[in-house]
């Protein structure tokens, strides 16, 4: 898994500085160029991960008579706190989109502003994921804390991991944004970045729902 | 010997409609009510039907960027309309 992704993030790469060293090769008109199809197939193998772990946390949720399983009873999930963290996360899906939209029409300083916005609401629901984390440890509900804890931290780890490589993903296109390499006709680099992008907050509010209110 | 099959399978369908408990090949399937069963039943379910709604929906993606695009090329394209 890690070296099929390492593979299609430095495929991505190689193609997008192939296409920004050169002018685009005459008769090359595809509808849909190797970075966006990698970036599909990629996006195709992390929802089958994802679903694995969805399915694991079925089989234990269904499986339990009570969910707490007794023995964590007493563990309160911060559902408002990140039901608040959802909305910003779905608030950096239209940002992202906003900023898509502002290249392909060409304008660039509203395409840096809102991929800066997005990497903010990013960074701020990796924080606020992180001190909820920390004050769920401090109650001593750990990774070890049974299957509950398990399920929890994993499935929920698994997202917040995949968020900070976007943020990163994001961090790489905003420093080529600020550096003028897109533009009206070539903007893959943005693209691709915002598929992945809506991955992750697309998958979150289904995972909100599975754990923390089901 | 094709009217023989077919008796054979309409029979085979109809056993297995009439008596489910006799064709259930899981072990672990036979005791609905227990809840782990249904954790796995949902589970099974689920993964099941991942792959294609992942390929249908990214297959489907794919498919209609290339048909808009081929439809685009149709439109401007003069040789595609009557009379050219």
């Amino acid at each position: 898994m890690m070296v099929f992704t390492f593979r299609v993030f430095s495929s991505i790469l190689m193609n997008e500085l192939d296409h920004t060293s050169s002018e685009p090769v005459e008769g090359d008109n595809r509808p849909l160029s190797n970075a966006r199809l990698a970036v599909l197939v990629l996006v195709a193998a992390e929802i089958m991960f994802f679903a694995g772990l969805i399915g694991t946390f079925l089989v234990f949720r269904l499986g339990s008579v009570t969910w707490p399983p007794p023995a964590q009873a007493d563990v309160r999930l911060p559902i408002g706190v990140t039901g608040l963290n959802t909305i910003v996360l779905l608030l950096s899906g239209y940002t992202m989109l906003q900023g898509l939209r502002a290249i392909r029409h060409d304008r660039h300083k509203e395409l840096k502003n809102w991929l800066c916005v997005t990497g903010i609401l990013g960074v701020i629901f990796l924080a606020v994921q992180g001190s909820e984390w920390v004050r769920l440890v401090h109650h001593g509900f750990t990774l070890s804390s049974g299957v509950y804890g398990s399920v929890f931290y994993v499935l929920i780890g698994c997202h917040a991991l995949h968020v900070l490589i976007a943020v990163l993903w994001l961090l790489a296109v905003f420093v080529r944004a600020i550096a003028g390499r897109f533009s009206m006709n070539h903007y893959v680099g943005v693209e691709v970045c915002a598929i992945y992008w809506a991955f992750v907050v697309v998958l979150w509010p289904l995972l909100y729902v599975l754990v923390y209110l089901i | 010997m094709m009217r023989r099959y077919f008796l054979l399978i309409v029979g085979v369908t109809v056993l297995a409609l009439l008596i489910p408990a006799a064709v259930e090949a899981c072990p672990s399937c036979k005791t609905i009510d227990d809840p782990i069963v249904q954790g796995f039943k949902w589970s099974i379910l689920f993964l099941m039907a991942m792959p294609y709604i992942v390929s249908g929906l990214i297959g489907g993606g794919v498919f209609y960027v290339y048909y808009r695009a081929h439809r685009a090329d149709n439109r401007k394209s003069p040789s595609n309309i009557k009379g050219v």
